[in-house]
């Protein structure tokens, strides 16, 4: 899960290897906060699988890719 | 997660964000007045559980997420202190966890160059990169340390 400068750069980075899913930084931003937000709380509980998923599918990032497992 | 290692993992989250770093499985046992076995034995349920990540041969905490306990590419600076996120996501989720503006520090893995990216009211100030993301979400846990 890395960062690049741009698109010419993970091309050559992936190296005949498969594309994963790229999304603009500020994409990123937004479900890292949304992901992590609750991480330190004394009232934090585990995520659920479909926690997550609802995340993921909120934030636009659908499709197999972005499927949790257990579904 | 039963109760108990809920109350050791959010002791093992509240002592690495007071010392900056991941706390070791003795400093975890005094916060918590147990001892060293109980400690351990409660954090491989949690890694069973994914909600860290140990490394069985040291015994200590490799991940805890969005926190790396040993040093990597994504270096961040937010709530005062320097830290280390296991990769790009967990270096904004660093800034999430703490709920603190700041500053990230890593390098493009293709050509090298330094990227400096200021995160503030949870914004990147630089629109221009992307994130990859090689692994597919169902496979995640496959190989976290590759994911």
């Amino acid at each position: 899960m890395n960062l690049f400068r741009s698109g010419e750069h993970i091309r050559p980075w992936l190296a005949g290897r498969g594309p994963g899913a790229t999304i603009p930084v500020e994409k990123l931003s937004e479900l890292a906060h949304a992901w992590w937000d609750d991480r330190l709380s004394p009232y934090w509980r585990p995520h659920t699988r479909d926690g997550n998923q609802a995340i993921l599918d909120r934030l636009g990032l659908a499709g197999d890719f972005w499927r949790l497992p257990g579904s | 997660m039963n109760d108990d290692d809920l109350v050791l993992r959010n002791l093992t989250y509240a002592r690495f964000v007071g010392l900056g770093r991941a706390p070791t499985a003795d400093e975890v046992a005094v916060a918590g007045g147990c001892d060293r076995a109980e400690v351990m034995g409660g954090w491989e349920r949690l890694y069973a559980e994914h909600a860290l990540v140990l490394d069985l041969a040291a015994g200590s905490i490799r991940m805890a997420n969005p926190f790396s306990g040993v040093p990597t590419g994504y270096r961040v600076h937010a709530g005062g202190r320097w830290w280390y996120g296991n990769c790009a996501w967990d270096a904004f989720g660093i800034c999430a966890a703490l709920h603190a503006d700041g500053r990230i520090e890593a390098s493009c893995p293709d050509c090298g160059q330094s990227m400096q990216i200021a995160v503030r009211d949870q914004r990147p100030d630089d629109a221009s990169l992307l994130f990859h993301c090689l692994v597919p979400a169902a496979r995640w846990w496959d190989d976290i340390g590759f994911t």
